[in-house]
């Protein structure tokens, strides 16, 4: 354990330092992208790797903490900071509500749900307007949000709230909560009847993990400087963190940062020129990972450790 | 008035064919316990299967209805034999994340065949209909209504009266009574799921006479399907064509006087107040696991 929490510092520090050594403006916005998929992974993983209810529609509390801190900003003229703040409440208060109906279902039921309603969420943002005459979400144009801050600030917003975040998942994985969660996972019923209240420990880290991915969105939003429903609500970002946790190794603390760096570079790599190519093959991954490797990379190296 | 009444017709029409497809969804839930996220894929390829067929040898939809039904069904069996087997007695999440990259690869490597185009079927009778006071009637929209209705019962029928109908209901209520008595429990799973295959793609086939068909076209659909059958009762055929007809109707209803694009949007209010109202509906023994 402490091996990991040193290298995890030094990696950190090294991070911290790097803009010192005068890198070009192309490895920060990389490294941003790795960061902000670390971070939902990580934070994906909060609610589906450690309970096992896999989460189809996480994409809904990016979306929304795309769209909260966009409207603030633009509309309310919110500062940044405050912005990404009360996204990430706003979207927790929203999964407390959603949460409590559907984390009664179980397995694919919930699957099925979540992803019902992350499609049903981008369809209101995309047809709010034009459906009550106002202008509000702006459908499909989308939102431009002003540009005020180089490559930089994004790169240390990232690394510090997905800092923050594998630090929460680390101390989560090894307190009552956490195992209150993994109880969950491994017989749900028999925790019910040794005393824990399931279903609020179920409700409390979905709506965690609804804020965490929500705040994320938020400086998504500002990063990109132009969001768009079909964009920000993409089911193809709820893909993204179901294979790189699932890659890495659910239910784990670091699983999902290495299968989100490793997929994340791929993605750059092989995703943004041939999307529909990279999609089929996040399919194949799935499945192998699915039925081969169901404990992910990590499972993989702590196996040979076994052994040995 | 007309216009609602005119809704209430649209909205059946298109319910017969949520009816059919669901039925085929709700039939693999009901004996496999899987939730196949790859259903509207299934949909997809039965709707390009006629597609092709009229582009290019100029075969009438309706006619390539059996190319539809044999290359969808036969595709299910494949499916079900290499992959789908290997996970049907694992937890419930393991076969949906199966079905869920069979969904990736099926759509992006439609994508990649056909492009994200928007394509239609255009024939003699499109656009054709006869007016019943002040409603309209397409007729392409009947036929497909009264074929994806006779499909559901006949499922139905089959289900209740056929010995092999028997063999899967036998195997979708005690699998290991069923193995006692002589039943091949993986035939059994590999015909049902060519069966409920067969089925959804000839939804597919029948949807491609009237409306747009494009490779990404699958995911709503399979939403629609599971919200139909939670309506109607999960692995209960005559729940699926109520709750088929019920959604198609509702759907036909938004799409009059608030916006067609937010479909999937009323789908899931409808689903998340069946939650809220009749959890028990879709709770309880029954339930995965």
């Amino acid at each position: 354990m402490r091996i990991k929490l040193f290298t995890g510092l030094v990696v950190f520090l090294a991070l911290l330092a790097f803009p010192l050594a005068g890198a070009e403006g192309y490895y920060y916005r990389t490294l941003s992208m790795i960061f902000l998929w670390v971070g939902l992974a990580s934070a994906w993983n909060l609610t589906s790797g450690f309970t096992g209810y896999i989460d189809f529609g996480a994409v809904a509390y990016f979306g929304i903490g795309n769209y909260a801190t966009a409207l603030l900003m633009t509309k309310a003229g919110v500062p940044f900071f405050p912005s990404i703040m009360i996204s990430g409440v706003l979207s927790g208060l929203i999964a407390l509500f959603i949460g409590r109906y559907t984390m009664k279902l179980r397995g694919a039921y919930f699957g099925i749900a979540t992803l019902a309603f992350a499609e049903a969420a981008k369809q209101i943002v995309l047809e709010f307007d034009r459906t009550f005459k106002v202008r509000f979400f702006e459908g499909s144009d989308g939102i431009t949000l002003p540009i005020a801050h180089d490559e930089t600030f994004f790169y240390y917003t990232f690394l510090v709230v997905v800092g923050l975040i594998v630090v929460l998942v680390f101390t989560i994985n090894r307190n009552k909560f956490g195992y209150a969660l993994k109880a969950i996972k491994e017989a749900e019923d028999s925790a019910e009847l040794a005393g824990v209240n399931t279903r609020r420990y179920k409700v409390s880290v979905y709506a965690l993990t609804a804020i965490l991915i929500a705040v994320l969105g938020g400086i998504n939003a500002y990063w990109l400087t132009y969001i768009s429903p079909l964009d920000v609500f993409s089911v193809i970002h709820t893909i993204n963190m179901i294979i790189m946790a699932l890659f890495g190794g659910t239910g784990t603390v670091f699983g999902p940062v290495i299968g989100a760096f490793v997929l994340s570079i791929a993605n750059e790599v092989i995703g943004s020129r041939l999307l529909y190519t990279w999609l089929l093959m996040l399919g194949v991954i799935l499945l192998v990972v699915v039925v081969f490797l169901p404990r992910g990379m990590i499972g993989l190296v702590s196996l040979r450790r076994h052994r040995r | 008035m007309a216009l609602t009444l005119q809704a209430l017709v649209t909205g059946l029409l298109m319910g017969g064919v949520y009816a059919a497809y669901s039925s085929g969804f709700s039939l693999i839930f009901g004996v496999m316990n899987i939730v196949n996220i790859f259903h509207g894929e299934l949909i997809m390829i039965g709707a390009f299967t006629t597609y092709w067929m009229f582009t290019l040898y100029h075969i009438d939809p309706f006619l390539a209805l059996p190319v539809s039904i044999v290359s969808v069904g036969a595709l299910g069996y494949v499916i079900q034999r290499v992959l789908i087997n290997r996970v049907v007695e694992a937890p419930p999440m393991i076969s949906y994340l199966c079905t869920f990259g069979v969904h990736l690869i099926l759509s992006n490597l439609a994508l990649l065949l056909w492009s994200a185009d928007f394509r239609t079927v255009t024939t003699s009778y499109s656009g054709v209909g006869f007016s019943v006071g002040p409603i309209t009637v397409p007729i392409a929209r009947l036929v497909t209504f009264l074929i994806a209705i006779a499909t559901t019962v006949g499922l139905h029928l089959f289900l209740e009266k056929a010995r092999y109908g028997k063999a899967i209901r036998a195997a979708s209520q005690d699998k290991e009574m069923a193995r006692l008595v002589g039943i091949d429990i993986k035939k059994v799973y590999a015909l049902t799921f060519a069966l409920g295959a067969a089925i959804t793609g000839l939804a597919g086939g029948l949807l491609s006479t009237y409306y747009v068909i494009y490779p990404q076209m699958g995911l709503p659909y399979t939403i629609i399907a599971f919200c139909v059958v939670v309506l109607g009762g999960m692995g209960y055929i005559p729940g699926a064509l109520i709750g088929g007809l019920l959604l198609g109707v509702i759907q036909s209803l938004t799409a009059t006087y608030l916006n067609s694009g937010l479909s999937v949007a009323i789908t899931f209010i409808l689903l998340f107040i069946i939650l809220i109202l009749k959890p028990q509906g879709i709770l309880g023994r029954g339930i995965v696991e």
